[in-house]
């Protein structure tokens, strides 16, 4: 078959695609095309809060108004109060910011010919950083510095047992800064690539048939009806791990924050 | 045909699990790495934009939009209240509304009452004085009739008296004597006659 010796190719150019290029200056000082994006994303993200806020009103009307604020309310209620407890009001416009940002690229992605902003470490890694120093900033405030360090170790491990512990909690700590980035940006990244590759196969499998009408063709085309099924159902769950995975790396911050301003592990 | 479609899409599905990744990965080994470092021009502008974003709705958009979910909150528990106070006040109303509407039947109930007795004593009394008016005028006629029979009676007596007494002397051919014996006898007659016959 002519498709499947096509395949190896169209895969490689496929994720060859999806690494940074820069649209503009190049990889260090620029603009990539996940950054474009994210940029983008950015600006609808700006519209739609503030198409909010002059919409909003006491008795809200309409799916775009009720819509964003049910995602609110969530933010709110399952994020905010939920993990970070009494002090949820001071958190709340760090976690909405960052949930809503994500949420908002990780869509943006998801329309055909765009790229989602989360589908690039270097942004990932951005938001995690942000997200990193914030919960260790509240975690100095309250405890001090010192303070904060002695509270990585769990209270009640005895010498010399606790210097162990609190290097392994060091460790863990620093390794946050990196799975909330990695994570977000794989699922991202994963998830365009096996989108990526069931339309080229869907594509691949009907080109002879869109070249040339024949009963051998057509035949050969019909694994296209289950790439292009496949695809959507992809396609749907993907649209569910946008929500999933803003949600995850929001409620991760958040519990990093609670853990930081906790009074003893 | 079916098997042959079976066996196309089994093809190309084993043929993607096994050859194709493998092949993917193959060729992108030598930049596998190069995918998990952060390029600088992905990271400053997204730190920017991020930062930016944050401190934009932390200063623009979410105190309005917490406040205004606050209000809500706040007015909705209001109206709660509100309509709470509303019902025991209105159950309270009720209650003495309720109360003033018994009070009131009871009192019209005592008026029809004590009406009905006034009516019936009234009647009573009409009906009395009526009875005594129509007995007094019976009596009265009765009277009346009495005198009335009498009076014929009497002027009966004399007039049969001087026609008894007219015809005797035409019969007998002399005057008999007007206030004599026989004019007396015949008037008794016609007394004891009247009496007889009443």
């Amino acid at each position: 078959m002519d498709a499947f010796a096509k395949l190896p190719d169209a895969i490689a150019e496929l994720v060859a695609e999806f690494s940074s290029t820069p649209v503009v200056g190049n990889l260090n000082v620029g603009l990539t095309q996940y950054s474009l994006w994210l940029l983008i994303a950015g600006v609808v993200l700006l519209a739609v809060i503030f198409a909010f806020v002059k919409k909003q009103s006491l008795a809200p009307k309409g799916f775009f108004v009720n819509g964003v604020e049910w995602v609110i309310e969530y933010v709110e209620d399952d994020i905010a109060k939920g993990v970070v407890g009494s002090n949820w009001r001071q958190h709340f416009p760090f976690l909405a910011t960052l949930f809503f940002f994500i949420l908002i690229n990780n869509f943006i992605g998801l329309v055909p010919g765009m790229k989602p902003g989360t589908g690039a470490i270097g942004c990932t890694a951005a938001v995690a950083l942000v997200s990193f120093i914030y919960f260790l900033y509240f975690g100095v405030k309250k405890h001090g510095l010192f303070g904060y360090l002695k509270s990585l170790a769990p209270a009640g491990v005895s010498f010399p047992m606790n210097i162990f512990v609190w290097v392994i909690e060091v460790f863990s700590l620093l390794l946050r800064l990196v799975t909330l980035a990695v994570r977000l940006f794989c699922n991202m990244f994963a998830g365009h690539i096996v989108m990526g590759s069931f339309a080229i196969m869907a594509s691949i499998f009907a080109q002879p048939l869109l070249a040339h009408f024949s009963a051998m063709n057509a035949v050969g085309a019909l694994p296209s009806v289950a790439w292009v099924l496949i695809l959507l159902i992809i396609y749907a769950v993907e649209l569910i791990v946008a929500f999933v995975q803003a949600y995850v790396f929001t409620v991760l911050s958040a519990v990093y924050i609670q853990i930081a301003e906790a009074d003893a592990h | 045909m079916k098997q042959i479609n079976r066996a196309t899409v089994a093809a190309a599905i084993s043929s993607f699990v096994l050859a194709v990744p493998a092949q993917a990965f193959a060729e992108e080994s030598s930049n596998k790495a190069e995918i998990l470092i952060p390029k600088m021009a992905e990271f400053i502008p997204a730190l920017i934009a991020f930062l930016i974003i944050w401190v934009v709705l932390a200063k623009f958009a979410w105190p309005q939009i917490l406040s205004m979910m606050d209000e809500r909150g706040k007015r909705i528990q209001e109206s709660l209240d509100e309509a709470e106070t509303t019902k025991k006040k209105a159950i309270a109303s009720r209650k003495e509304y309720d109360e003033l509407v018994t009070d009131a039947r009871r009192k019209s109930a005592d008026i029809v009452l004590e009406a009905r007795k006034d009516a019936e004593a009234e009647r009573a009394r009409i009906i009395e004085a009526a009875h005594k008016e129509a007995e007094d005028i019976i009596a009265k006629a009765h009277a009346n009739a009495e005198d009335e029979r009498n009076a014929i009676y009497a002027a009966a007596a004399a007039s049969i008296a001087d026609l008894s007494v007219s015809v005797a002397s035409k019969i007998v051919g002399e005057t008999l004597d007007q206030d004599g014996e026989q004019r007396r006898l015949i008037e008794r007659y016609v007394k004891e006659a009247g009496s007889l016959n009443a």
